[in-house]
């Protein structure tokens, strides 16, 4: 049985939902238009961010990170909501190596782990992929390694990530790899999409490059739980922001529409913007619930069981505020009208940014229905 | 098309500019939104088979060859040579679509209101070349900062001095307000006289005091120049006072011609919605999902048939508002509906399109992705999605409902 659920944040929650805050309302936001039109982030971000425990917080203390005991997916979702509300782009660079970090710790071979974790502990930053649409070849190379040829990516981070978390499948099996990003027959490619573009985002082309049996970081009966549990993160964490970022449409939204006069009224007192407001605030405030109930069930998963519980409300979370965040941006826009529409204010970026959430590692409403498909 | 297939002009039209977007305007659609810039060399070929920018001016000749065979109480095509052609070119490029019919919209409240020598005047503005060596365009300057849907509240005014008007303000958001040649500026001549002071005002480039100003960066339709014009002091004769010596003219006939335009803005949501669709389709039918391929998939064959049957009744909607408006009929709750409902087809169309396709559509410069970011402004620009449905209601109930 689990323990009933407490809608109260302990003392250090929320002493790092205060800390994440002001450093979003503080430092993020002041950098995200400038990030956004850039297409990087700035170099403080990877001086300030190991000072507020990001990049790191996934590394056990034995590896050099900060990680004492089990990791906290609450908490990572509570933050989360808070660096949507900042920038989708940088929050993405802060919480890159969440997934890396803990799956190579957990499945990894001693081989993986040297490879990654002092990479990671000495200020360097992976990502993780997956190829939801079997647009990879992958094959055994006879030696318990693995071969791919294709394109990984876009993903956020790959631009400047030393390795790939790859989520793919060898023949009818699913296998979790980690791949160099500068190995052989391996050619990076850095990219600025339209959305998160300060993300340092990347691709990587394969052509027959190897990922030795030591970096397959789990295949066979151990796949579906590391798979299911990466995902599950990922998703998690991807909801959370999400609505993060649901939440800030609203508040520029709201704050513009107090004050611009049309028709002798503030356009805030029409009721076809009050009714625009309500429902992204509606869908915000029910995304965020999803996705802290995700990362709580997360945090409580200690069998398959438990996981395949966890894993199916991290599914529903990210498909949930990926339609919300994608109305509440849009409706933000309209609410700014031609303003809305131009590079000065805020909201253009926050619709550009929008789309990503669902579209990285999959579509995610295609998987529930294919899972459910399966199960019925 | 299908209440067109009785006409085969139209049908002509439908054809060439569609095989002029495929061919032409694709090709450079992505280069032009990366580098934000108008895209003159089209604009010029555009010329070439009669979309001149002063074509509205001059009158359906011009693209048809043909004088407008409406007579008295006679049917037109005007209006619905307008959408077929919008929808086909912003099938191409909905920025550039609008980069080619940007001048328009100076145009027509020159065609509609002005004298013979006002009309003259224009085409002598848009003659030949500017000292670019591009092609001259026109911008009508009517939004301001404070007041985008509200185009009552004018804070622009025209001073009467002698044989000329002193205009002073500033302008928000003008297609073409860097590098236009010819500017219809809208001002306040007298505040007392509320939405009937409104006058409109001829303006060539070069006039002492009128300073184009910053280009906007935007989240679509980035090959069509939106930027501030600003007046300072502007001194204009009264010749070039549209509607000049007759009383009930102004602002209320500028909201007939924003309410005559909506169509083809309609029909324009509409072109990049079916970008987005065919695309889409193409992929469907050649694309596999591990292996099984993506048209067995019945969640992403509905998608299709949704998008198919949203499409198709928003083309309706809008063929209707043309086809009223080409029958002389009063078609202003029809052309707001028209074109509220594109807008909203074209923003749902293309954001479903992207999430199907996945992160093949996070990679720079993927059309798909333009076209969700040039969807959102039909639903802002020449009437919001909110003053269209404040039209229809309002014909429905007969109140404003705030």
């Amino acid at each position: 049985m689990l323990a009933p659920m407490d809608f109260a944040l302990d003392d250090e929650q929320a002493l790092i939902v205060q800390t994440v805050r002001r450093f979003v309302d503080k430092d993020v936001r002041a950098w995200a238009a400038d990030a956004d039109r850039a297409g990087a982030a700035p170099d403080r971000l990877f001086t300030v961010g190991p000072d507020l425990g990001f990049f790191v917080d996934a590394l056990t203390e034995a590896d050099g990170g900060l990680l004492d005991g089990g990791y906290a997916h609450l908490t990572r979702a509570l933050r989360g909501l808070e660096l949507g509300r900042g920038c989708a782009g940088i929050a993405a660079l802060l919480e890159t190596n969440v997934e890396p970090a803990l799956a190579v710790t957990r499945w990894g071979s001693p081989a993986a782990r040297a490879a990654l974790l002092p990479a990671l502990a000495a200020g360097g930053l992976a990502t993780t992929g997956r190829d939801a649409r079997g647009r990879l070849t992958v094959v055994g190379d006879g030696d318990g390694g693995v071969r791919i040829t294709g394109r990984v990516g876009p993903l956020p981070a790959l631009a400047r990530a030393s390795h790939v978390l790859l989520v793919a499948r060898l023949g009818d099996e699913p296998v979790l790899l980690l791949v160099g990003a500068d190995g052989a027959g391996v050619e990076r490619e850095a990219l600025i999409p339209s959305g998160w573009r300060a993300a340092a985002w990347g691709a990587l082309t394969c052509k027959d490059a190897l990922v030795p049996a030591d970096h397959v970081v789990a295949r066979g009966a151990a796949a579906a739980t590391a798979i299911d549990s990466v995902l599950a993160w990922y998703r998690t964490s991807l909801a959370a922001r999400a609505a993060g970022v649901a939440v800030a449409a609203m508040e520029h939204a709201r704050a513009y529409a107090a004050e611009r006069v049309q028709f002798g009224q503030a356009i805030g007192r029409f009721e076809s913007l009050i009714r625009l407001r309500d429902d992204a605030d509606t869908g915000a405030a029910a995304a965020r619930l999803m996705a802290l109930h995700a990362a709580w069930l997360l945090d409580r998963a200690t069998d398959d069981t438990s996981l395949a519980r966890a894993a199916d409300a991290a599914s529903r979370a990210r498909v949930f505020a990926g339609d919300v965040v994608g109305r509440a941006t849009i409706d933000a826009v309209q609410i700014f009208g031609g303003y809305g529409f131009v590079n000065d204010y805020p909201v253009e970026k926050l619709m550009r940014d929008a789309r990503a959430f669902e579209q990285l590692i999959g579509d995610e409403r295609h998987d529930r229905i294919l899972a459910l498909k399966g199960a019925s | 098309m299908d209440i067109f297939v009785d006409n085969p002009m139209l049908q002509g039209v439908r054809q060439m500019l569609g095989a002029f977007a495929a061919k032409h305007i694709r090709a450079v659609a992505g280069l032009h939104d990366r580098e934000e810039s108008m895209p003159w060399a089209l604009m010029k070929m555009a010329q070439g088979f009669g979309m001149s920018q002063t074509a509205v001016v001059d009158g359906r000749k011009a693209l048809t060859g043909k004088d407008d065979e409406a007579g008295a109480g006679k049917p037109s095509s005007q209006a619905r040579l307008g959408v077929v052609g919008s929808e086909e070119l912003a099938y191409g490029c909905a920025g550039i679509c609008l980069a080619i019919g940007g001048s328009g919209l100076a145009a027509s409240p020159v065609a509609r209101m002005g004298t013979d020598e006002q009309k003259q005047e224009f085409r002598r503005l848009l003659k030949g070349e500017d000292e670019h060596g591009r092609i001259r365009v026109a911008a009508m300057a009517l939004s301001e900062p404070a007041t985008g849907s509200d185009i009552s509240g004018l804070a622009t005014t025209a001073r009467a001095d002698g044989d000329h008007w002193v205009i002073d303000g500033s302008k928000q958001w003008i297609t073409n307000g860097a590098s236009a040649s010819a500017y219809v500026v809208w001002a306040q001549t007298d505040a007392a006289a509320g939405r009937s002071g409104v006058r409109g005002f001829l303006i060539g480039r070069g006039t002492p005091g009128l300073v184009p100003g910053r280009k906007e960066t935007k989240l679509g339709i980035r090959a069509s120049e939106t930027a501030q014009v600003h007046f300072e002091g502007c001194r204009v004769h009264k010749d070039m006072m549209l509607g000049v010596g007759q009383s009930s003219v102004g602002l209320g006939d500028t909201k007939k011609m924003l309410d005559s335009t909506r169509p083809m803005v309609g029909a324009q949501a509409v072109g990049i919605a079916r970008a987005a669709f065919d695309f889409l389709l193409e992929r469907v039918q050649g694309g596999t999902l591990h292996g099984t391929p993506m048209a067995h998939h019945q969640r992403i064959a509905f998608e299709l048939a949704e998008m198919e049957m949203e499409i198709t009744a928003a083309r309706l909607l809008v063929h209707r508002a043309a086809w009223m408006a080409d029958h002389h009929q009063d078609n202003v709750r029809m052309a707001s509906m028209a074109k509220a409902y594109g807008a909203r087809v074209a923003q749902d169309v293309t954001a479903r399109a992207l999430t199907l396709l996945g992160d093949e559509a996070l990679e720079p410069g993927h059309p798909v992705e333009k076209w969700y970011r040039d969807a959102k402004i039909y639903d802002i620009f020449e009437g919001t999605g909110q003053i269209q449905r404040r039209i229809i209601s309002r014909s429905l109930l007969g109140v404003n409902p705030t």
